[in-house]
């Protein structure tokens, strides 16, 4: 290793370069004495009298999130107190070391918590305690106590934790906060780590409304970093109190009616388009949310085939069905192309091109009028009506109506559901709309998919005189009419008659009592198309995932209240026959049981033909 | 003739060791006071002082390893050196451990290595060997070849990202290159050109690396994070006034209003206990220092070695300059630590290892007189 070197000839060191380097030095050295001087002599007192107000620090105040009540105050979201380790970065010597010794303590992955010291760091002011872990469990809480005094920086926070008292039929309504993610921290600067935000439901689209404002205050600390007196500069404002429509009770009802079945119930108050109960089952528990939920609770919740986190009221989308008739017939008489005494002979089957189209009555229905054709359900009719209509005019009166578009309802991600025209299909799969398609969409099946929501909406415009109402979960929040049907009065009455005809003589026959008018229209909704209406089999003998839809769409009025009731059970076979009794049982909720009389008499009724 | 001949031992420049070890013992002294605390829990933590001492002898042993051959040898490593360091700093983004949200770190199991420190060396040894071969001023050809050579690897630091290290690389070899001397056309056309590319550089950064770079120049905009460092560091600073508050008596710091009291803002601790008296006398040290890295580069016996000290002048130069000046608040906040006062472990051997080079350089300026 021990080479021997020729020295290089010339010049060893660049003259120029030398003079650079003194220069330099001298300019250093002048440029620090004349700032040091400006800072420690020249305003030095200036900043002495800053460092001693620097023994002051600011800390935010948590402000609660506001309650969420039912219509009758029943809390339905509360605020429990919970715990936080929190870490204030200028208190702590060591970040590394002291975050190791709080994985130590609670079995957390270092790493994690690193990272979010690191994602925390960015966002916290000065001397403010950054969450590390949210909802301490109280033994953590007693570890971390025991052993967090001897290391300076961690600290215990208490802070609020929503906890939803009802939990699982109101899971869809209410939703639930978590901790806010990194892309909610980013968009809004009032949030900071361990900020806990409205995920889902109405916690999440009334975020803004129920979150409070932080309050401030300054607190004098000595030598040592220790408090020694604070002041509040700015209180902190608690969010609004929610009052909503919903009567936590009923909703508990008519999720019981669905328990073990997958379906929605809407029930609505038709003048206000208030929802007084929207229930989704299977159902979860959002309590589960607000902690951080398991990975494996997750997988499972995600991962089950009956979808239980799926809003089936708003998120849903299903074909109607016969419950589509009512639109077909309001669009009819809106449109005057026919009058409600026309005449439709019903042999069981329309011929149209070289297909059959077959009513769900075998032997056909006679001659049918509008009235008899609702009441009774009859296909053929609707097919010839729908041909005279044609889809594009359906289309722009059900788009008119409410339907194809989310109703507005306060709750997240609603579905727009389908109303086909010739240009969409165009659009869609670059064919030609057929007369087929036509007829198909004219009993709801095809391509139509409604909402329950979006059906319950347009029954309520049926009953109140017409006003297409947004469905509304707040109760203060005014009545919001979005647009009016076209429809007379006349034409209206005809068809909330026909309805009502239909529970007293036709597919709805279970909803019948005598002390109050309860109009009603049975629907099922084919999920696959079976060739020949011959070859259907009975509903209990098909697999699950075959069976027929079941919906019903009903209004019922009693002593000056007036209600609209929607339905509708995934697979649940015939309308009349399985989602009837719900209705049935949410009526007998909301006006009392019906008279023993009127039991018996709808017991001496014929069987009720079921198949529409 | 052996390595360590008596000759060198004679030779070794004794002003520079002094100044060496009454900068680092400010920094330890600095450090005590700078870290309050003590952890409990059973397992005490050792204090940044402590720790301190402790890579300080471990640089120690670097520095006088460096001593130990010939620098001329350094000829020879410079090249496999910058490959290697190539390499090293490819591999990062591909099996780089993240530590504080940045890849700087390779980990090998046993150990881990940065790169960004093996660049530092690759360019002062590859800078002074291209630098040191010719005698005229610096030509256009000359210039391209060397920023061809040493860009790519500070680039690279640069986007691990590691600015205050990537910066340090760019302008220890652009102190160098003017050490060296540009040709009068050359140094005019630069004069115009660089000013105007800086700004056309901006376009090629990404969103984010603008913001970061807009915040380096108004605080402003970042008024918790560096905004506020500076504000606190002038606090502390300032209220020092002429005396100082005394040793452990400085409340800013004791209080934590400080922010990186033991790292990039260390100096803000001293000048707040020190008071001015004592900051200008820390600043005499360290021009002192300068005077005497700048007296080796004048006194070698070779043009390789007279670059070697000058590459060491201006790494030590520019990390002072950007340093105190950020903490004086006339300079935009980076990421650079004042060398020998602030607390880090590879920075420490870094810069004893750096001194090692210079040392061996002036010990050797009378040998070959000789042989």
């Amino acid at each position: 290793m021990a080479k021997t070197y020729e020295p290089d000839t010339g010049q060893q060191s660049p003259r120029g370069g030398l003079i650079l380097l003194q220069s330099l030095i001298l300019g250093l050295f002048c440029l620090f004495t004349v700032r040091l001087w400006y800072l420690q002599v020249h305003k030095g007192e200036h900043f002495a009298e800053l460092a001693r107000e620097n023994q002051m620090r600011q800390a935010s105040i948590i402000a609660a999130r506001g309650m969420i009540l039912d219509r009758n105050g029943k809390p339905l979201a509360i605020n429990e107190p919970s715990f936080a380790l929190g870490l204030i970065r200028e208190d702590c010597e060591d970040i590394q070391a002291t975050l190791r010794k709080v994985s130590e303590w609670t079995g957390l992955d270092y790493q994690v918590l690193l990272d979010t010291y690191i994602r925390g760091k960015k966002r916290s002011k000065p001397f403010e305690p950054m969450v590390l872990i949210s909802n301490l469990s109280y033994e953590l809480l007693a570890k971390i106590e025991a052993n967090a005094v001897s290391w300076p920086g961690l600290e215990i926070l208490i802070r609020h934790k929503r906890y939803y008292p009802d939990g699982q039929p109101l899971a869809h309504v209410m939703g639930y906060v978590a901790e806010a993610n990194e892309e909610e921290l980013e968009k809004d600067s009032r949030l900071a780590l361990g900020d806990h935000v409205g995920k889902q439901g109405l916690e999440l689209v009334l975020e803004q409304r129920l979150r409070g404002e932080k309050g401030l205050k300054q607190i004098e600390v000595d030598a040592y970093g220790r408090e020694h007196d604070q002041q509040v500069i700015q209180e902190p404002r608690t969010g609004g109190n929610l009052m909503l429509s919903v009567d936590a009770d009923l909703q508990a009802f008519c999720a019981k009616q669905l328990e073990g079945q997958a379906g929605a119930v809407v029930v609505l108050q038709p003048e206000t388009g208030k929802v007084l109960a929207l229930v989704s089952q299977p159902t979860y528990d959002n309590n589960l949310f607000v902690l951080g939920i398991p990975p494996k609770k997750w997988k499972e919740l995600r991962d089950d085939p009956m979808h239980p986190i799926q809003n089936r009221v708003s998120q849903s989308v299903y074909p109607p069905g016969s419950t589509f008739k009512l639109l077909m017939a309001a669009c009819a008489l809106s449109e005057g192309m026919i009058k409600t005494s026309d005449t439709v002979v019903c042999t069981g089957s329309y011929r149209v091109g070289d297909h059959d189209f077959h009513c769900w009555k075998k032997g056909g229905h006679g001659s049918m009028d509008m009235r008899s054709a609702l009441v009774h359900s009859c296909d053929v009719y609707f097919y010839q009506l729908g041909e005279k209509l044609g889809i594009d005019r359906i289309n722009r009166y059900a788009l008119q109506s409410g339907f194809g578009q989310p109703t507005g309802i306060d709750l997240p991600h609603e579905r727009s559901g389908l109303i086909p025209s010739t240009a969409w299909k165009k659009r869609r799969y670059g064919e030609n709309w057929t007369r087929g398609e036509t007829l198909n969409a004219s009993i709801g099946q095809g391509y139509v998919q409604v909402s329950p929501l979006q059906l319950a909406k347009f029954l309520a415009a049926l009953v109140n005189g017409g006003k297409v109402i947004r469905p509304s979960l707040v109760l203060d929040d005014p009545v919001d009419v979005q647009s009016k049907l076209t429809l007379s009065d006349k034409d209206r009455e005809f068809i909330l008659k026909a309805m009502a005809d239909t529970v007293q003589a036709g597919t709805a026959q279970k909803l019948k009592r005598p002390d109050a008018v309860i109009g009603g229209k049975t629907g099922t909704a084919q999920v696959v198309k079976l060739q020949n209406a011959d070859i259907r089999q009975k509903t209990h003998e098909m697999p699950y995932k075959y069976r027929d839809h079941a919906w019903i769409s009903t209004w019922g009025q009693k002593d000056g209240k007036s209600y609209v009731v929607v339905c509708m059970l995934e697979h649940g076979g015939h309308g009349g026959e399985s989602a009837g009794p719900v209705v049935k049982a949410v009526y007998d909720y909301l006006f009392g049981p019906a008279p023993a009389a009127a039991k018996t008499a709808a017991k001496a009724q014929p069987a009720p033909e079921t198949g529409d | 003739m052996s390595p360590l001949d008596r000759r060198l031992i004679t030779h070794i420049n004794w002003p520079l060791l002094v100044m060496i070890a009454m900068l680092f013992g400010v920094g330890v002294l600095n450090l005590y006071s700078a870290s309050g605390f003590r952890m409990g829990d059973g397992v005490s933590l050792n204090p940044f002082y402590q720790k301190q001492c402790i890579w300080g002898l471990a640089g120690f042993v670097g520095m006088i390893t460096m001593t130990l051959f010939d620098y001329r040898y350094f000829k020879h490593v410079a090249w496999p050196l910058m490959i290697l360091t190539i390499i090293l700093l490819a591999l990062v983004p591909i099996m780089g451990k993240t530590v504080y949200g940045a890849k700087r770190w390779l980990d090998f199991g046993l150990f881990s290595i940065q790169p960004s420190e093996f660049a530092k060396f690759a360019t002062l040894m590859l800078g002074a060997l291209m630098l040191s071969k010719d005698t005229g001023r610096l030509g256009w050809l000359e210039l391209f070849t060397i920023l061809a050579v040493a860009l790519p690897p500070a680039a690279m630091v640069i986007v691990q990202p590691d600015l205050g290290s990537g910066l340090n690389i760019l302008l220890l070899l652009g102190g160098m290159i003017l050490f060296r001397g540009l040709t009068g056309r050359v140094f005019k056309v630069l004069l115009v050109v660089v000013p105007v590319l800086i700004p056309c550089g901006w376009f090629f950064l990404k969103p984010y690396q603008k913001l970061r770079v807009l915040t380096l120049f108004n605080p402003e905009r970042d008024p918790l994070g560096s905004g506020y460092h500076i504000i606190q560091s002038q606090i502390a600073i300032g209220s020092g006034q002429m005396w100082g508050k005394g040793f452990l008596e400085g409340t800013q710091s004791q209080l934590r209003f400080l922010p990186e009291k033991h790292t990039d803002f260390a100096v803000a601790v001293f000048a707040e206990e020190w008071g001015f008296v004592g900051a200008i006398v820390l600043v005499a040290l360290f021009s002192i220092f300068l005077y005497l890295l700048a007296g080796s580069a004048r006194d070698a016996k070779d043009r390789f070695g007279s670059f070697l000290c000058a590459g060491v002048f201006f790494y030590f130069f520019w990390q002072i300059l950007i340093n105190m000046g950020m903490v004086l608040g006339i300079m935009p906040v980076v990421g650079i630590p004042l060398p020998f006062i602030s607390y880090g472990g590879s920075a420490t051997i870094v810069n004893f290892c750096l001194i090692g080079i210079v040392l061996n350089v002036s010990m050797r300026r009378f040998v070959f007189k000789k042989a």
